[in-house]
Formats: C-alpha cells, sequence, structure tokens
C-alpha cells in the first residue's frame, strides 16, 4: 500500500511549517509509523537543522531529480528513529532546478516505502510551492492568527482546493491570553474566514525556539505540553475523533490580574 | 546563481526616456533630490520584513522625508493591512508597470503619516508577471520625487525576490535570533553580494531568553553574519496587535519599540546616533517569584 502524501504549506512565511513537519513527523514515528520528510525549499533549507541532521547530508533532492543518486542513498535516517527519513533540499542550487513532475515521482517513490511522505513547503506561491503541492494528495495549511497569515491562507487553500486536494488546518503560536483580552484572533474567527476542517490548535511555546535551535523536536522532550498535542494531531490524521485542548488555564499573573480586578 | 547587481539606472542618477512633462518635472526634481532605494528582505519568512517596512517609513515620514513604500509580494500582499490602507487600495504595482494606471493615481496616502505613501502589490496575479526592467523603471521615476522608496521583498529568493532586488541600491536584512533565520540571511547576503551595502536589523529578541542561554544573542547572531547593525527590536506582544490594528508602533514613539524604529530611521539617515537594543529586561514579576520560591520555571 502506498503512503499518504502531505504538503504542509502556509503562503506567508515564519508560521511554523518546518517546526510543523518535524514534530508532526516525529510524533507519527514514534507511534510507528514509517515517514519520509522532503524538505522543498530548494535554496534556503532548514528541515535538517531542525532535526539537527545537517552534518549527516551527503545528497540531496536535486541530486535524486537530475539521476545522480539513488533516492535511498539520499534519505537521512534519523538520529532517534529507525521509522523516520528526511530528504533534504539542496542549498546552492534554485527552485526551477526540479520541474513539478520529477518531485512528484520522487514522492512517489519515496510513498512506496512509507506510511507517511511529508513534504515541507516553501513559503510564497512560486515554483517552489507549486512543485511542493504537486507531489501531494493531501494537504495541511499552517496559520497564525494574525490577520496577515490568514489571508495569505486563504489564498493558498484557493489555490490547493483548485486541484481539488482535501485540506486540513493547523492554527499555530495561539497565545490564549491575548485572545482573551482582545487582542489576538480566535480559533472560532480564524477558522469562519479559512472554512476548513480544523487538525490541530498549537499554542505559542517559548520551548520551540530553544528546541529548535537545538534541532531536537519539541515533542520529544518529557513532559511538554505539545508533544500531548501533536499526538492528537496525529490520531486525528488517521481518522481518529479526538477533542481539541482548550487553553483556559490562566497564568499565576493572569489569575493574580483577575482576582484583583473582580475582587 | 548570477550575484545581483543594484539598480543601474538609479545607481547612474539617469532618468529613462518618458512623456514631455513628466520629463520636464524630473529634469528639475533630478538635480533638486536623488531619493535612495532600499530593499528589505531576509530569506526566511515571518521574521518581520512587513512590519518593519511600514515602521521604517513612518519613521522615517515622521523625520520629515518623503518615503514610498512598494509592495513586492505580488500575490501575497500585506504591507496594506499593517498599514491599514488595504480598503484603500484601488491600483496596484502592475498596473502601474502594465501601464493602466499612473504613479499618482496607484499612491495610497497614508492615514497617520503624511509624506507616507504606498504602492500596493497585485494579489490576484503572480510573480512571474513582473518584469525586472520595468520595475528597476519605476523605482528610479520614484527616487526622483520621494528621498526614500523601501521597497517589502517576498520571503525566499525566487523571483519575487530578484524583483525586488532589482530597483533597490542598498539592503536592509531582517534576522530573529533562531538558526534557520541566520543560516537564511547569510545565503540572501551572500546572493546580494556587496553591493548593496547591507545592513542588519535583528528583531524578534525576547531578551529574558537570552539570559537563560535559551535564545541566540545579538553577538551570536552577528557573529556569524558580521553586517553594520543597525539596531535591535524586542519580540513585544504590542506588536502583533498594532500591526493587526493597522497602526505601526513607530507612532507610538513614547514606546520603547517605537523609540527604536525612530533610531533605527535615524541611523538609516545618517545620524550617528546609537543602535538601539532591548533593555536587559529585568526579570519578569512572575520569573521573580518562581525563583523566590526555588526556581521552578514552568
Amino acid at each position: 500500500m502506498s503512503a499518504r502524501r502531505i504538503v504542509i504549506t502556509s503562503g506567508k512565511g515564519g508560521v511554523g511549517k518546518t517546526t510543523t513537519t518535524a514534530n508532526l513527523g516525529a510524533t507519527l514515528a514514534k507511534q510507528g509509523k514509517r515517514v519520509i520528510l522532503i524538505d522543498a525549499d530548494i535554496g534556503l533549507r532548514n528541515l535538517d537543522l531542525v532535526l539537527g541532521l545537517e552534518k549527516r547530508i551527503v545528497f540531496d533532492l536535486v541530486e535524486v531529480a537530475e539521476g545522480r543518486c539513488q533516492l535511498r542513498q539520499a534519505l537521512i535516517k534519523d538520529k532517534r528513529f529507525d521509522s523516520l527519513a528526511i530528504l533534504p533540499a539542496a542549498q546552492t542550487r534554485e527552485k526551477d532546478a526540479i520541474s513539478p513532475s520529477q518531485f512528484a515521482s520522487i514522492v512517489e517513490l519515496a510513498a512506496e516505502t512509507a506510511d507517511y511522505v511529508l513534504i515541507d513547503s516553501p513559503a510564497g506561491i512560486e515554483t517552489g510551492f507549486r512543485n511542493a503541492v504537486a507531489g501531494a494528495n493531501e494537504a495541511i495549511v499552517v496559520t497564525t492568527p494574525e490577520v496577515s497569515a490568514i489571508r495569505d491562507a486563504d489564498r493558498v487553500i484557493g489555490k490547493i482546493s483548485a486541484a481539488g486536494k482535501p485540506i486540513r488546518l493547523i492554527v499555530n503560536r495561539l497565545r490564549p491570553e491575548m485572545v482573551r483580552s482582545g487582542d489576538m484572533l480566535s480559533v472560532e474567527d480564524v477558522c469562519d474566514v479559512l472554512s476548513v476542517e480544523l487538525l490541530g490548535i498549537i499554542p505559542d511555546d517559548e520551548e520551540i525556539i530553544d528546541t529548535t535551535n537545538r534541532g531536537e523536536p519539541v515533542v520529544l522532550g518529557d513532559g511538554n505540553r505539545l508533544g500531548v498535542i501533536y499526538q492528537k494531531i496525529a490520531r486525528r490524521l488517521e481518522g481518529e475523533l479526538v477533542p481539541f485542548t482548550t487553553f483556559d488555564n490562566q497564568s499565576l499573573l493572569g489569575r493574580l490580574m483577575g482576582a484583583l480586578k473582580t475582587g | 546563481m548570477h550575484q545581483l547587481q543594484p539598480n543601474p539606472s538609479t545607481s547612474s542618477g539617469q532618468a529613462p526616456s518618458t512623456s514631455p512633462e513628466q520629463a520636464e518635472a524630473q529634469a528639475s526634481a533630478a538635480t533638486a533630490k536623488r531619493g535612495r532605494a532600499i530593499v528589505l528582505t531576509s530569506g526566511k519568512g515571518g521574521v518581520g520584513k512587513t512590519t518593519t517596512a511600514a515602521n521604517l517609513g513612518t519613521a522615517l515620514a515622521r523625520r520629515g522625508a518623503s518615503v514610498v513604500l512598494i509592495d513586492a509580494d505580488v500575490g501575497l500582499r500585506n504591507l496594506d493591512i499593517v498599514l491599514g490602507l488595504e480598503s484603500r487600495v484601488q491600483h496596484h504595482l502592475l498596473d502601474v508597470l502594465e501601464e493602466r494606471a499612473s504613479i499618482d493615481d496607484a499612491l495610497v496616502a497614508d492615514k497617520h503619516s503624511e509624506k507616507l505613501f504606498l504602492l500596493a502589490a497585485a494579489q490576484s496575479r503572480e510573480k512571474d508577471e513582473v518584469e525586472t526592467a520595468k520595475m528597476q523603471a519605476l523605482v528610479s521615476r520614484l527616487c526622483e520625487r520621494f528621498d526614500y522608496v523601501l521597497i517589502d521583498s517576498p520571503a525566499g529568493i525566487e523571483l519575487g525576490f530578484k524583483n525586488a532586488v532589482a530597483g533597490a541600491d542598498e539592503a536592509i536584512v531582517i534576522c530573529t535570533p533562531e538558526v534557520a533565520a541566520v543560516r537564511d540571511v547569510d545565503r540572501v547576503v551572500g546572493l546580494l553580494g556587496n553591493r548593496f551595502k547591507p545592513q542588519l536589523i535583528i528583531n524578534r529578541l525576547r531578551p529574558h531568553l537570552v539570559r537563560r542561554g535559551k535564545m541566540l544573542s545579538v553577538d551570536d547572531v552577528n557573529g556569524i553574519l558580521r553586517l553594520p547593525l543597525l539596531g535591535v527590536i524586542a519580540d513585544e506582544p504590542e506588536i502583533i496587535v498594532t500591526t493587526n490594528r493597522g497602526e505601526p508602533l513607530a507612532l507610538q514613539t513614547h514606546t520603547a519599540t517605537g523609540a527604536a524604529y525612530h533610531a533605527i530611521a535615524a541611523r538609516v539617515a545618517g545620524e550617528d546616533v546609537p543602535a538601539p537594543m532591548p533593555a536587559a529586561a529585568k526579570p519578569s514579576f512572575a520569573e521573580r517569584l518562581s525563583a523566590f520560591f526555588g526556581g521552578k520555571r514552568r
């Protein structure tokens, strides 16, 4: 049976596509799935850094496309999970070094030996985005609760649904305390605008910055709440109905302030 | 990829040929002033290019300079939202490039700053519809009328980036203190070469994380990039709020971040003021409390 081929994209940059790809990939691998992550951001690759695998790169995506090596030679096995591997992007080439049909056939090949192929799309809607989408038969759109990110997500959703591929949404970097104070759009607001199926809500967590810099997906840390959230996302991907986490537990300071106001 | 070249027409100060009355206006303007065309770019997305463009433009206009902001992110425009001008956009960049609208028709006057104007990107078009030579010519013409032409580049290093850079003669690169952003900026600086004299703004620094060793410091970032530093902006929730509301934080000069943008503008203008740095933020109330009760952080 062939793998599910899912592109992770957003339009706007910096909303967390690469972090989401790495963490979702690690979570699925932890659950015993065979997972291949493909970095489609030719020229500005970063997925290798987020997984701490940058020193192990020998071959890359473009070299596979050009037939200079086999796919299995270019795949880098993760340090922590045997069933997780990445195909890195070329760093010194351009996005048009590979065509959508070449990209799609590499994804097809990867899909033969995996349960999930996750494609980390570059920002924007240019050639790199078109390549990344060409290889997928489903999409996860990542957005943050900001007007500009939502506008870009809406544009990308239009483009992908025109290609007839199912789309699910992850709302990333939610700050519940800002939603409560009316300074940030709520998940409901975001879903109203985009009206696609919600796959997950991920709170803004400072630990992400540090784990990403260290090349350790945050879900692998002990006791981090994001681990549980990614597990739920993975289960929803598998078709399970899993209730969404609510974030109404206030911070100490928030509770103090609330007590002062009401008291 | 070939190394990118600064705009030849603005560098030489020669105006491209246009209609007689425009030529006349140019002849008088060209001698009077020559604006600076500066591209804001980063490689990585979401590091704050658009926010920086809006705030730097606002701060420069507050200093009395005439400023035009060009949104070069065709298909994914956002600068209009950040300035709160989205409902006032009538014509866009491609209308001007394809001569369906004049520059004056397309420029949107800012709500808050008298000398600030926006040239919006087309939303339903593609980046490969922009002709590089026409973009260069447009930036040259704008340089005759404005003191500053700030070009907000799209993320990435594809055609949209190349067109944004094509018209510029200087570059400001924006980087966040993250390994991935530093790597992307380093790549962009390589692509730009030396001729754009790239200067650096470090954005979204969280001093308390740097103190705890959980975030790269200014020295870590610039130890790798080694660029002239214009300034450092702290990560403040206010930025999200003001961006959603369409009111750049630089309008609030009494805030630390607003003041930092004004210091950056002064440095861009050539004033010898120190690069703004976020205060070595004092421990928060919660941090002090938790330190008091035994150092548990979460």
